[in-house]
């Protein structure tokens, strides 16, 4: 980022990338990541507990329920496999997300098949399809909102970049920097208030499947949507402006206003697509993170997407289903910086992919 | 409360007149069979009798609930709502008669023809079940079912959620491991025919039948069963049949075309299907059943506080609901080996210097956090007799000066430094630590707090003797509600000296008091319900007298009832929760 | 930070790379330079006023609680205990003269005194655990700028594995599975610790990154190459020429962390994880909100706006900073 941009670099095109042989390695490197944040998790729920002096047994009678007998706790801890020790344990688990585990529900067995994530501590389900059931919650949350933030953000970035000084760019950027010192769990309450209580205009945040009604689907989405969305907005009308104000100021774009191009082209061409690029890292990560699970959005505005489901997991102490949830969330960050690495090539042909 | 009360009736004065004159047309089209009074209802009508009495069949019972069942697999469930709920689908050998009021606390045969007959040394109980019973498949109801099922929730390792009374009360000389591990007989449940189911006890227990109202008595064949995953695929024996369950979701149920009416005197399926949404927001779910589009919800504890205001603050809703006891104690148990608590007089001036009322105000208010309390056994619960032993002042802030003369009595005049615990995960429990430590503080009674989330609180931390003795914690907070609603169901647990645990201990307080354990065997052994029902109240009074308990409230909720919903009624057997098997809908 | 992202942290994590980059060498060259940034920051009266709301309210939070009432005095008497919410007041919030800012809807403990105390936790957790993140992110990320070699890319690795973790729910994990005493504390004593270590500790590879770009140009500066042939060790080079000059970036950083670490511990407390009610925090009187924000509205809004200005004058501070210390933003 700090490298002066080269003014013939936005029309060179770039040689073909090795594009299979980056994206092995990234995988390759995803695979190590998720191996420790694995262990990591893991030995959070595991071996910190015993460190800190709780026997198996105080483990397994979390997962009795009311009546905690000896025997009940013996029987479950046998069932949970809690007595093993620890690398044994993670051991079965990676087993089973490669070659997939058999589980004995009583009188059959069943086969969960790979990639295997367990079955939860607390109600015996299995992980992967709880997940699975959760995601689109979260993905309609987080989709929705990116879209209107990036239009939104980057259009008001833009604008305020070209009337520097104005009250429109003084304005816009008080909002934004308020934007950005607002916490979601406040807004968000704030808007059910104003919104849902006061004004009934939005209906409920209770989540309605895309496929029943597309339309109540957005509408009972929508709050949440913009709530979210002016957050990250204020951030990336912030970033935008800041992007936008350097690169005007670079030689290259004076060159190619010098060459009488219109200024129309100047903006979106040149000046524009150079500061997307930093926008577009961030980007990822956001999205990345938000379809992990937007914890803070879910929890107040009560939808049950994977943000709820690792915190209730959490509460509950159903490390099956946190374990998943983590790992889903390290998939999307992994898979989110994947692609905009990918995009960088295209935005910027400079980029190469190394 | 002596303002609401008042209040409380001119409202439902003022309101029966009003919805007399507004429901002149007359758009109420269900008949007026039964108890319940025509199209005008008041405040807490549902506690005495049956609101919108109806034998209107049809229509689609539309239910919400804001978490998931602990499991719709009546033998792995220890939920009262699933007890109570799991009845339109699993039949137990006996439950609880379908009628308002305290009569509902009265056990009926479902599945069987009779209540348990005892054999004469009291240590065999034999159930005959009705003829022509069915599951939703079409096959035939035997007792080995019933027998199956308690083997299989009672003693798999397997299912764990549910209690295990079966397991405590029956002989089991074999250490019989469950169905899935063990391919010997259970000897101890016999079926002597496919009707006959019979049940060896290990010592005498005169309320048996309670147990068999338990849904762990409801008959799985043992070919459909699957463990784990049958609470995904339950057979019905009830009037419904489960057509999906999408866990954490949605349920939704139909009339099972196997089940008879003339083999079932509970249960009058009104609605042709009962369709429930799982996970839903609490709050969502009270503005939908405040705007009529929905017909209940299903936890049965009552509406969220932003409801709770709407409801008592317009006449018009506030006849549409009812504030019940939930037969549910809050309670601080005084732990009698942790200095000074040792000493009695300590422990009593903690009891006058409590301020129940700071605990009534953090739970909710009178109305949805529940009345004072002032014995061990909730008034819902049959054996409970009025008595304070206590008094706690006009106020209910705490009787200080009672206090300070029971510290003088102690040798600790000027108070004491004492360790008291609530979980700390429950804000409500928190805040009223804060109250009632301003409570104690008035006389000198100084209160640290050594709290621990509820997972842990209840297994292995505050439930382990040994770790309120390390930490020396006098004062743990709880709240305990009965497994069934008998003194035996409640008081066994928390004052039962031979109950006390090294972890999972439910008798907090540690009483050992030979004179209750003697009692509460006394009562197990005897056949007559009002003689026990004494003993229940002589052992209440044991305790208090000890005062290794302070009650703090009986919990009750305000519950909601839509205009569309009928035969509705509160069952205080279950909780103070509606009673779902007579449901039904305009 | 990736944390609180949704809490929109990830600004700090943005820019400070691409805007600090005119800190680097010039605007520490001297003295002189120091001077003329407190001269802009002089004339920056927005930055200037969220410098003194700062200072105010750190003053606030420090003396304050000597002179209002005591957060957990309880006044049940103003308190409609059947509909949950204070008697009187303006949309029932139970403002008076004795409590400006109303009363919580439970016991009536007065507000005013209630945000004060919870700036105080706020403020603290806040600062410390920049302070943690600094310390570690500017010695690793200078070491590993300094040295290069396999140090930068062990340092670099775990960092990027520090990035991928979906660091809320790792905090929340972590502070579930901490035991209920340790080395003598407990309760909030112990809490307020562990929000320190896991808000500092998570945070530290963002500052990292950062200082490592800063160290990795400045080791090719004339002055250390100088200090280097005048047969200086390592040591006496990294800790003596290196880190005294990043003393602007870590700055203008910290400044823009703070903020970040009070919505972090706001965002804990919320969740049920941060400090115990009801010992206040700004993030747990949220939580206590939520079920009455239809009847007694006004006991939102009050922690929402002390949040709220609280991290607006950081954030204004911060900005202001930086556009002081950086020549080229002007």
């Amino acid at each position: 980022m700090g490298v002066p941009r080269d003014p013939r670099g936005a029309h060179r095109s770039a040689r073909p990338p090795p594009l299979f042989s980056f994206i092995i390695r990234r995988l390759l490197g995803a695979v190590g990541l998720l191996l420790i944040v694995s262990l990591v998790t893991f030995a959070i729920f595991f071996l910190l507990p015993r460190l800190a002096g709780a026997s198996p047994d105080d483990l397994a009678t979390k997962y009795v329920g009311k009546a905690p007998t000896a025997e009940a706790v013996a029987a479950t801890k046998e069932r949970l496999g809690l007595d093993d020790p620890f690398p044994i344990q993670y051991a079965r688990y990676v087993k089973g997300i490669v070659v997939g585990q058999d589980y004995s529900n009583g009188p059959e067995v069943n086969h969960c098949p790979p990639p295997c994530l367990g079955y939860s501590f607390v109600n015996n389900e299995p992980v992967l399809p709880t997940l699975m059931d959760r995601a689109p919650v979260t993905l309609s949350l987080a989709v929705g909102a990116a879209v209107l933030w990036l239009i939104g953000g980057v259009s008001i970035g833009v604008l305020s970049a070209l009337k520097r000084g104005t009250v429109l760019d003084r304005a816009a950027m008080a909002i934004a920097l308020a934007g950005v010192s607002l916490p979601i769990y406040f807004t968000g309450l704030l808007s059910l208030a104003i919104f849902s209580y006061w004004l009934k205009i939005i209906p409920s945040t209770q989540y309605v499947n895309f496929k029943d009604d597309p339309l109540e689907w957005a509408n009972h989405l929508s709050l949440a949507w913009i709530t979210l969305a002016f957050l990250y907005a204020a951030l990336y009308a912030r970033l935008t402006r800041a992007g936008m104000l350097e690169t005007l100021n670079e030689d290259y774009i004076r060159t190619a206003r010098a060459k009488g191009l219109p200024e129309r082209t100047v903006v979106v061409r040149h000046a524009l697509r150079a500061s997307l690029t930093p926008i577009l890292t961030i980007f990822g990560l956001d999205l990345g993170l938000l379809l992990g699970g937007a914890v803070l959005t879910e929890s107040t505005y009560s939808y049950a997407g994977l943000g709820t489901l690792s915190i209730s997991s959490i509460e509950k102490g159903d490390l099956p289903m946190v374990m998943g949830v983590v790992l889903l969330a390290t998939v999307f960050i992994v898979v989110a910086s994947l692609i905009v690495d990918l995009l960088y090539a295209v935005v910027d042909p400079r980029v190469r992919l190394s | 409360m002596k303002k609401t009360k008042p209040i409380a009736l001119a409202a439902a004065g003022l309101l029966l007149t009003s919805v007399l004159a507004a429901c002149g047309g007359g758009d109420d089209d269900t008949s007026t069979g039964g108890g319940g009074g025509g199209g005008s209802t008041a405040q807490n009508d549902a506690l005495t009798k049956v609101v919108n009495a109806s034998d209107k069949k049809g229509g689609t019972l539309r239910i919400a609930l804001s978490d998931d069942f602990d499991s719709l697999d009546p033998g792995d469930t220890y939920a009262a709502l699933q007890w109570n709920f799991s009845r339109l689908y699993a039949r137990a050998l006996v439950t609880f008669k379908p009628v308002p009021g305290t009569g509902n606390l009265e056990l009926v045969p479902d599945l069987a023809t009779d209540l348990g007959k005892p054999s004469d040394d009291g240590l065999s109980w034999t159930y005959t079940l009705r003829p022509g019973l069915k599951y939703d498949d079409g096959t035939p109801i035997t007792s080995k079912d019933v027998k199956y099922a308690v083997e299989r929730s009672n003693y798999s390792k397997q299912l764990q959620t549910g209690p295990k009374y079966f397991k405590q009360y029956l002989a089991d000389p074999d250490k019989y491991k469950g169905p899935y591990d063990d391919k010997a007989d259970f000897k101890s449940i016999e079926t002597p025919d496919d009707s006959t189911v019979v049940f060896k006890l290990s010592k005498k227990f005169a309320e048996f039948d309670y147990l068999a109202s338990m849904p762990q008595t409801a008959p799985v064949p043992k070919a459909k069963d699957k463990g784990l995953d049958y609470k995904k695929a339950v057979v019905s024996s009830g009037p419904y049949k489960i057509d999906a369950y999408a866990v954490g979701k949605s349920l939704s149920m139909s009339r099972n075309p196997s089940w008879d009416q003339a083999s079932d005197p509970i249960r009058t399926a009104l609605p042709d299907k009962i369709e429930v949404q799982l996970g839903q927001d609490a709050n969502d779910i009270d503005n939908r059943l405040l705007s009529g589009g929905l017909d209940l919800d299903l936890a049965g504890v009552g509406v969220q506080v932003p409801a709770q205001g709407k409801i008592l603050g317009n006449t018009d809703q506030k006849k549409l609901s009812d504030v019940s006891t939930g037969g549910t104690l809050s309670y601080l148990a005084l732990n009698q080996t942790v200095a000074p608590l040792d000493n009695i007089h300590c422990r009593k001036a903690v009891a006058y210097a409590t301020d129940k009322l700071a605990a009534q105000t953090a739970f909710g208010g009178p109305v949805t956090g529940g009345q004072i309390a002032t014995t061990i056994v909730p008034s819902t619960v049959s054996g409970y007799v009025k008595a304070d032993a206590y008094p706690s002042g006009p106020d209910n802030h705490g009787d200080v000066a009672k206090a300070k003369e029971e510290l003088a009595a102690c040798g600790k005049p000027n108070g004491f430094d004492i360790v008291m615990s609530a979980r700390s995960d429950r804000p409500k429990e928190m805040q009223m630590q804060a109250g009632l430590q301003q409570g104690f503080a008035r006389v000198g009674i100084k209160v640290t707090f050594k709290n621990a989330p509820f997972s842990d609180y209840i297994t292995t931390l505050h439930a382990s003797p040994d770790y309120i003795h390390k930490n020396k914690i006098g004062i743990i907070f709880t709240k305990w509600g009965a497994d069934w609603p008998s003194g035996f169901g409640f008081l066994s647990q928390i004052v039962d000296s031979r109950a006390i645990k090294p972890s999972g201990n439910s008798n907090y307080q540690e009483t050992k008091n030979p004179e209750v354990d003697k009692l509460l065997d006394q009562a197990a052994e005897t056949p007559d319900k009002a003689a026990r029902e004494k003993l229940y109240a002589q052992i209440d009074q044991t305790v208090m007298a000890e005062a290794g308990i302070v009650p703090l409230v009986y919990s009750s909720q305000l519950l909601y009832r839509p205009a569309s919903l009928t035969n509705v009624y509160v069952s205080p057997a279950y909780s103070g929760m509606y009673d779902y098997v007579h449901l039904g809908v305009k | 930070m990736a944390a609180p992202i949704e809490v929109s942290g990830s600004e700090t994590e943005a820019h400070p790379e691409d805007l600090l980059k005119g800190v680097s060498g010039k605007a520490i060259e001297g003295r002189s330079l120091g001077q003329i940034a407190w001269l802009r920051l002089k004339r920056d009266k927005v930055a200037l006023g969220g410098g003194v709301v700062v200072l105010l309210l750190i003053v606030i939070a420090i003396v304050g609680p000597w002179f209002l009432q005591d957060p957990l005095k309880l006044n049940q008497d103003l308190i409609d205990t059947t509909l949950q919410r204070p008697k009187d007041g303006f949309l029932h919030s139970g403002i008076s003269k004795d409590h400006w800012f109303g009363v919580e809807p439970t016991y009536g403990a007065d507000l005013l005194a209630r945000i004060v105390k919870g700036a105080r936790v706020s403020l603290l957790v806040a600062f410390l655990a920049t302070i943690l993140s600094v310390v570690i992110g500017s010695v690793l990320g200078g070491l590993a700028g300094y040295f290069g070699g396999w140090i930068d890319t062990l340092i670099a690795r775990a960092m990027d594995v520090f990035l991928a973790f979906p660091l809320l729910l790792f905090a929340i994990a972590l502070v579930g599975v901490v035991p209920d005493e340790v080395l003598g504390l407990k309760q909030n004593g112990l809490r307020i610790w562990v929000l320190i270590f896991v808000i500092g500790f998570f945070n530290w590879p963002y500052v990292g990154r950062i200082i490592r770009g800063q160290a990795l140009s400045l080791r090719e500066r004339e002055f250390v190459d100088a200090s280097r042939a005048l047969g200086a060790g390592h040591f006496h080079i990294f800790f003596r020429e290196i880190l005294p000059n990043l003393f602007g970036p870590i700055l203008v950083y910290s400044t823009l962390l703070i903020p970040t670490n009070i919505l972090f511990e706001a965002a804990l407390s919320f969740l049920g994880v941060g400090i115990i009610p009801p010992e206040p925090s700004w993030g747990n009187m949220l939580t206590l909100a939520v079920p009455t924000y239809q009847s007694t509205p006004f006991y939102m809004v009050v922690p929402g706006m002390a949040i709220f200005i609280t991290v607006m004058a950081f954030n204004l501070l911060g900005d202001g900073l930086r556009d002081a210390l950086d020549p080229r933003a002007r």
